[in-house]
């Protein structure tokens, strides 16, 4: 059974927002039991598919942005 | 998740002093999880690439006219100011946002696939499709997290303050949120296929 808190802190862990002793403790503790690194790999697989599906703007509208901001001072001078 | 060796602050201290190459950096740094922060609200890929440009002038707006004062929290900034773009937009319109499929017109916007074939491209796009519809049906709470973490990037303590619950409920929403993803995906099909996530 993997206590609440140890579960919260993988959350924490997988957005960086652990310090540097406590990713040494959850990486320490993943190694030695084999629940909680089947769960971190999970949450962590999860998290990349979210990221991968994110949408991408068209490359025309980026560059309408670009643009934008290079001619901003034509724009404020008008 | 990645770390920039160029952190947003610095980039937005060089964009101050007319850098334009670091804006640009900005932009493509972050455009994907802002458009689909737009795109997750309004579900219309016309309209929320309008939106990012509305959203963009308005950054480029306060920067250049030295009201920007947010240093070191860039993409949330950004991801508020375009949150709420597409919030006022359903206002405007007296429209709410209901959870409708995708019609994938716009399939193959991105530019970054050339080498794959027009077949993996369109699999790869209706995985990520049902992946967005399974996140739409989450609870209300977990869903919200999961908005506010990953894509508009607030931490966790940010959202616990923003939503009015303890740290630990926060967090805890997160996991449940990812959790049930899981589960949905696997009910769905969604495989790890490392070519669609690569590891």
């Amino acid at each position: 059974m993997i206590r609440t808190s140890t579960q919260n802190d993988l959350i924490r862990y997988i957005y960086q927002e652990t310090d540097t002793e406590e990713n040494i403790e959850i990486q320490t503790a993943a190694i030695l039991n084999g629940s909680l690194a089947h769960e971190l790999h999970e949450l962590e697989q999860t998290v990349k598919s979210i990221t991968a599906a994110e949408r991408v703007p068209s490359e025309s509208t980026i560059d309408k942005i670009l643009s934008y901001s290079k001619s901003y001072d034509l724009h404020s001078l008008k | 998740m990645r770390k920039y060796e160029v952190s947003d602050s610095q980039l937005i201290s060089l964009y101050k002093n007319g850098n334009e190459d670091a804006f640009a950096e900005l932009v493509s740094r972050h455009k994907n999880k802002i458009f689909t922060t737009i795109y997750m609200i309004v579900k219309d890929h016309s309209l929320a690439e309008d939106l990012l440009q509305e959203t963009y002038v308005k950054v480029v707006n306060t920067v250049k006219s030295g009201r920007y004062n947010e240093e070191g929290k860039f993409l949330p900034w950004v991801s508020r100011i375009a949150h709420n773009l597409a919030i006022d937009h359903f206002r405007k319109a007296k429209r709410y946002p209901t959870i409708v499929m995708e019609d994938g017109s716009n399939v193959f916007n991105s530019l970054e696939f050339s080498e794959e074939s027009i077949e993996d491209r369109q699999i790869k796009e209706d995985t990520h499709a049902l992946l967005r519809e399974l996140i739409k049906e989450l609870p209300d709470s977990q869903r919200e997290v999961l908005m506010m973490r990953h894509y508009m990037q607030m931490s966790f303590q940010e959202i616990a303050e923003v939503t009015d619950v303890s740290i630990n409920t926060a967090l805890g929403r997160m996991r449940y949120a990812l959790i049930n993803l899981r589960k949905k995906m696997d009910k769905t099909n969604v495989a790890y296929d490392k070519n669609i996530y690569p590891e």
